[in-house]
């Protein structure tokens, strides 16, 4: 929202707040100024006169002129291609400091120049309000500029201060100049007097009909003007206008726009000639092509409001009127339409064809209801003064704002309350005052009529206090903690948890990393742990964002990939997010990443191999550190393939039998897709791991006596697992073991084909004796007979 | 036969003295000490001395030997540890040459800045709450007083999954829920920390996911003033004890007052610098008291109790904290970056 210094002058004393000042206080008030600038800048100009201007000798378009600045006359060389004998121009003398540098005296190829002729640009003027022909050359002064003048900008209009506003969206009633400064009046605390728009005309009876077949438009206001009289506007409102971000073009447009930017309504002006059936009917569901005034051809969608005559669209309702019945140039009578559009509708379709008007952007945050009937007034007041504005017809209403005062009820205890202060009842009294509530009170109660262009905002109670603290300041707001029962930090559900497992995994070298949630169909088709059918969003930035993840895996790829490309081979990455699908299930998944070496140390060679036993350790750790013993958990060959892992080596990874996770080495077709070295890959439902039932912390009295220890070398086929020896001894060999354990695999030169040869460590231990041989010779004995029956396996001589 | 004793002492003296390693000594051992070592040679020419001068060549042998052992002994021992030296030298190395590298991994910087900040709110009583990230319009906005015509749903540019679900846009949601669940459980006194979406194209300060935290507390009689003093507590714990905060006016739908919260420069103490734009001031929370209707939705009798929310993005707090100048380093992950912030702090 554009503000300027001069639009607040008009309506209250300035004398004393420097532009500066008055940035900080509005700021403080709550509407926060992003950025404010001179609207034009220039410290040593004089309206000059050129008495001579012949072409420079050693140039083909440089000017020798002879020019009278009032009180000398110097020689000053000017490039403009316009520059001509007998012109007004502005001349900055040396000293003056211009955007683009200071002015001095000096040689230009051989001449010599004290000064220069400006162009408005040069002055610091936004490009975006000259003509092509400002922009070319210097601007030529009217034949009445009085030549010695030294206030330039003033008498250009050009000395304004220009306010970029950022107002909060309940502040839409700040889109009226009118209500932003009475808010910067009590801001202030200066009094603010708004013009007077009563007119003194009889009105015709009105020969207008106005309907709306549409509840999008729940109030429309016509007024017919049979005679105006187009001519430019006078340069006090071409001013106002150029410095609010408006391009003035004739008196009647530039009223319309002024009066929206005066009252917050936006207005639009119809060419009565091109309405000759006098009869505007609002309404949905046009289907046909429709030119508009900045000339672009639009599709009308059906849930378009649309102004239309005799069935044809003549406007986007609240966005932009029609090309055919604009005012132009032989316009002699029009119409006023002032109305309100729904909300969700004009930005509905301000988005979808991508124009957004200063009429779209107040309609879409809200007027004030009654903003129409004011501003049909002050336009009428204003045809009539500035474009002899006759044949006045009453205006036609359609529909009813259906506005009430709204009345709160509040008092300075229960402010006090709320903000933690003590003001006074006579400082909150003044400050409903000073914005107009109309405050009454009686005893301790205070009672205030909201303004009907803060009705959209100020509801109860609370929203005075808001008033309050505003206007008087936060500055006397004192610092307290809150007076309640002492109550207890906690961390989320399985907060703990996870915080326990970065920590570990950190400590085995991996780096936490963070990805984005969405991805593409691709990626979810890579899942090996999908939670599900994707949640899909319908208005996706892209395709490569379109779902919702299901599994973390695909994602952290692309982090590996981008290392990898980067030289970085060794890593060890990780990371922890939520996972959801399409039917509301939602679970926290673990996904991690090891390179398949790790060196330690270059010059000594010593790297570390790691494969799909690092990563099963790395599993078992953390799951035991969590609380599940091992014993609860299992590795078995996944069921379907996948194109993410090796097929034979990985594994599904089971708690209590269920499956939480999958890991593996990844798939040399998967690596290429990414083109990544072989790596180790694991996705573990952390969800599913959490929810089983933790072991518990137990003493155990420590074991005194000692063990015994057998290792067994057995042969065994191919077929045969480490887990089929390591349970068929644990089956066996009952209450007695301690520890069974694999020690080697060996497949060599003196082994059968199709078998290896596996060695075993058995030890026994009792916690009430020292063992003797004898008293486990039989248990042992069944063992070796189970390995032999169950497995076939042999003892290897 | 007359031995010149003193000679042979002096003689055997010479022999070990020559000795230089441990093999040679052994072989002086063996010539002076051993079976037909010199002493022994002597010893068999006892028989041979006249009986009365036996005694004294006795003695004298004795003596003889027992300095050669001596002797011998000393000499050992001063090989041995010669030797000992010898090794220690021989197995001198360049202690500059690189170590084994014990790799540690680093938590994600916004892991680190949300810990620290849940650590923070833990001790001072506050409980974690998250919720789900697939939330509903519900919670997001019709909870959060923000109904469908809203204009302040042009703010945040939504991800729509349909029409009642969404990717929330703001822990708000949370808050919604929290105060669902606890409205018959008073006092409240959560923070919500978790991911959010907004429709943004991702550049250098937007992305379109990000982290946020609010907290949320609702009593009977809690003020503005309190918001103040907690958020001045937190500002301290995160950016320093010197700091201070500023308040501004600000609108969010779901508290009133609304307002921003600046803190004192962490840089430049407020003196003004490129972090705060020469301002002294950084913009980093959004706070106000829960608006009634947000209050009265949930249950909850907004007469007899009131409460505060903040929100603050953990990006942003990273962002300030450690001079981070383009967003999308934390979702780029390189490892280089993230190693940045693998040491204790």
């Amino acid at each position: 929202m554009i503000v300027t210094y001069n639009w607040l002058k008009q309506y209250m004393d300035l004398s004393d707040v420097a532009p500066e000042y008055l940035a900080e206080k509005i700021t403080d008030g709550g509407h926060e100024v992003e950025s404010w600038h001179y609207q034009a800048v220039g410290s040593n100009l004089v309206i000059g006169k050129v008495l001579t201007c012949v072409p420079h000798p050693d140039s083909d378009h440089l000017h020798i002129c002879t020019v009278d600045t009032g009180e000398d006359v110097r020689q000053i060389v000017c490039g403009a291609p316009n520059v001509a004998a007998g012109q007004k121009v502005i001349v900055a003398l040396p000293g003056c400091k211009l955007p683009e540098g200071e002015i001095k005296s000096g040689m230009v190829r051989g001449q010599q120049s004290d000064g220069m002729i400006c162009a408005l640009f040069e002055l610091g003027v936004d490009k975006h309000y000259l003509t092509e022909e400002q922009l070319s050359g210097i601007e030529v002064l009217p034949e009445d500029a009085e030549v010695g003048n030294k206030e330039v900008l003033k008498y250009l209009g050009l000395d304004d201060v220009i306010y970029d506003v950022s107002l909060t969206p309940n502040r839409a009633d700040c889109y009226s100049m009118w209500a932003f400064a009475k808010d910067v009046g009590a801001i202030l605390g200066k009094k603010v007097t708004l013009p007077d728009y009563r007119y003194n005309t009889e009105l015709q009876k009105a020969d207008l009909t106005v309907r709306s077949e549409t509840d999008k438009c729940p109030y429309f206001y016509g007024k017919v003007i049979n005679h105006v009289e187009i001519k430019p506007s006078p340069l006090w409102m071409q001013q106002a206008l150029n410095a609010a971000g408006v391009k003035a073009i004739n008196n009647v447009v530039d009223i319309s726009n002024y009066v929206m930017l005066e009252t917050g309504q936006p207005l639009h002006f119809y060419n009565l000639a091109k309405i000759p059936a006098r009869e505007i009917t609002v309404k949905t569901g046009l289907n046909e092509m429709y030119t508009a005034l900045d000339g672009v051809q639009y599709h009308v969608s059906e849930d378009d409001i649309m102004i239309t005559t005799q069935g044809k669209a003549i406007g986007y309702a609240g966005i932009m009127g029609g090309d055919d019945s604009k005012i132009d140039d032989e316009t002699t009578g029009i119409i006023i339409e002032a109305a309100l559009f729904n909300l969700v509708s004009i930005r509905n379709t301000s988005r979808r064809l991508d124009l957004f008007t200063e009429a779209a952007t107040r309609f879409a945050k809200g007027i004030d209801p009654l903003a129409a009937e004011k501003a049909v007034e002050r336009s009428t007041q204003l045809l009539i003064e500035l474009a002899n504005a006759s044949g006045i017809e009453e205006t036609v209403i359609c529909g009813d704002p259906g506005y009430l005062e709204r009345k709160i009820e509040t008092t300075a205890e229960q402010i006090n309350t709320l903000l933690g202060t003590e003001f006074t009842d006579s400082q909150i009294y003044g400050v409903f005052e000073s914005l107009d509530f109309q405050p009454k009170s009686a005893g301790r109660k205070i009672t205030v009529s909201v303004p009907s262009y803060r009705s959209n905002d100020v509801k109860v109670w609370q929203d005075l206090s808001e008033e309050v603290i505003r206007i008087l300041g936060y500055g006397n707001i004192v610092s307290t903690l809150p007076k309640m029962p002492t109550t207890q930090g906690a961390l989320a559900r399985d907060g703990a948890e996870k915080r326990t497992i970065r920590a570990m995994l950190n400590g085995y070298g991996l780096d936490e990393v963070m990805t984005y949630s969405l991805v593409s169909q691709a990626k979810i088709d890579e899942g090996v742990l999908s939670i599900g059918e994707p949640v899909r969003i319908a208005n996706a930035i892209s395709e490569d964002r379109r779902y919702f993840r299901t599994s973390l895996l695909p994602s952290l790829m692309d982090v590996v990939s981008y290392n990898q490309a980067r030289n970085r081979e060794e890593y060890g990455l990780f990371e922890i997010a939520d996972v959801y699908s399409d039917d509301g299930r939602q679970a926290s998944h673990l996904s991690a990443a090891l390179s398949s070496a790790t060196t330690s140390s270059k010059w000594q060679k010593i790297s570390e191999n790691n494969d799909f036993y690092t990563l099963k350790g790395i599993v078992l750790s953390l799951l035991d550190k969590l609380g599940y013993e091992n014993s609860r958990i299992g590795f078995r060959v996944p069921e379907k393939e996948n194109e993410v892992l090796h097929p034979n080596k990985s594994a599904e990874i089971l708690l209590d039998r269920s499956v939480i996770g999958i890991m593996g080495v990844s798939h040399p077709l998967y690596n290429r897709k990414y083109d990544v070295d072989t790596c180790n890959l694991l996705e573990l439902d952390l969800s599913a791991v959490l929810e089983r039932k933790k072991g518990k912390i137990r003493f155990t009295t420590v074991n005194r006596y000692p063990s015994i220890n057998y290792d067994l070398a057995l042969v065994v086929r191919e077929e045969v697992s480490g887990a089929d020896i390591v349970n068929t001894v644990k089956k066996a060999a009952g209450s007695l073991l301690k520890n069974v354990e694999i020690f080697d695999v060996y497949r060599g030169a003196s082994i059968e084909e199709g078998c290896k040869s596996v060695a075993v460590s058995v030890v026994y231990q009792s916690a009430e004796k020292t063992l003797k041989e004898s008293d486990i010779a039989d248990i042992h004995a069944e063992v070796l007979r189970q390995l032999s029956g169950k497995l076939g396996a042999k003892l290897r001589d | 036969m007359a031995v010149n004793w003193e000679e042979l002492k002096r003689q055997f003296e010479e022999k070990i003295a020559c000795a230089d390693s441990l093999n040679a000594i052994e072989q002086v051992r063996i010539d002076l000490l051993g079976k037909k070592g010199q002493i022994s040679a002597l010893m068999g020419q006892m028989k041979d001395v006249p009986n009365e001068l036996k005694k004294e060549f006795g003695m004298a042998v004795n003596t003889l030997k027992q300095s050669t052992e001596k002797m011998l002994g000393e000499k050992v021992e001063q090989l041995k540890a010669a030797a000992i030296a010898q090794q220690l030298k021989n197995e001198s190395i360049d202690i500059t040459l690189p170590e084994r590298t014990r790799h540690y991994g680093t938590l994600h910087p916004l892991t680190i800045v949300q810990q620290k900040l849940e650590d923070i709110f833990m001790e001072m009583g506050y409980e974690v709450w998250e919720g789900p990230e697939v939330e509903l319009d519900f919670y997001n906005f019709e909870r959060a007083n923000i109904p469908a015509d809203h204009p302040s749903r042009d703010m945040q540019d939504t991800f729509y999954v349909d029409v009642t679900r969404l990717l929330r846009t703001q822990t708000t949601a949370i808050q919604m829920r929290v105060l669902e669940a606890k409205a018959s459980d008073l006092p409240i006194k959560v923070v919500c920390p978790g991911k959010v979406y907004r429709k943004d194209d991702d550049d250098a300060t937007h992305s379109h996911q990000f982290i946020q935290m609010e907290g949320l507390v609702v009593g009977e009689n809690i003020t503005l003033g309190d918001l103040k003093g907690s958020l001045e507590l937190i500002a301290r714990s995160m950016f320093g004890r010197e700091r201070q905060i500023r308040l501004r006016q600000s609108y969010f739908p779901f508290t009133e007052p609304s307002l921003e919260i600046d803190v004192s420069c962490h840089i430049c103490g407020g003196k003004g610098c490129p972090t705060c734009k020469n301002t002294g001031w950084i913009e980093i929370l959004g706070a106000g008291m829960v608006h009634p209707h947000v209050l009265e939705m949930a249950g909850i009798d907004s007469a007899k109790y009131s409460g505060f929310a903040f929100g603050v993005g953990i990006e942003r707090v990273a962002m300030l904290k450690y001079g981070i100048d383009d967003i999308r380093n934390f979702y780029t992950d390189n490892i280089s970056f993230l190693e940045t912030y693998k040491r204790f702090e």
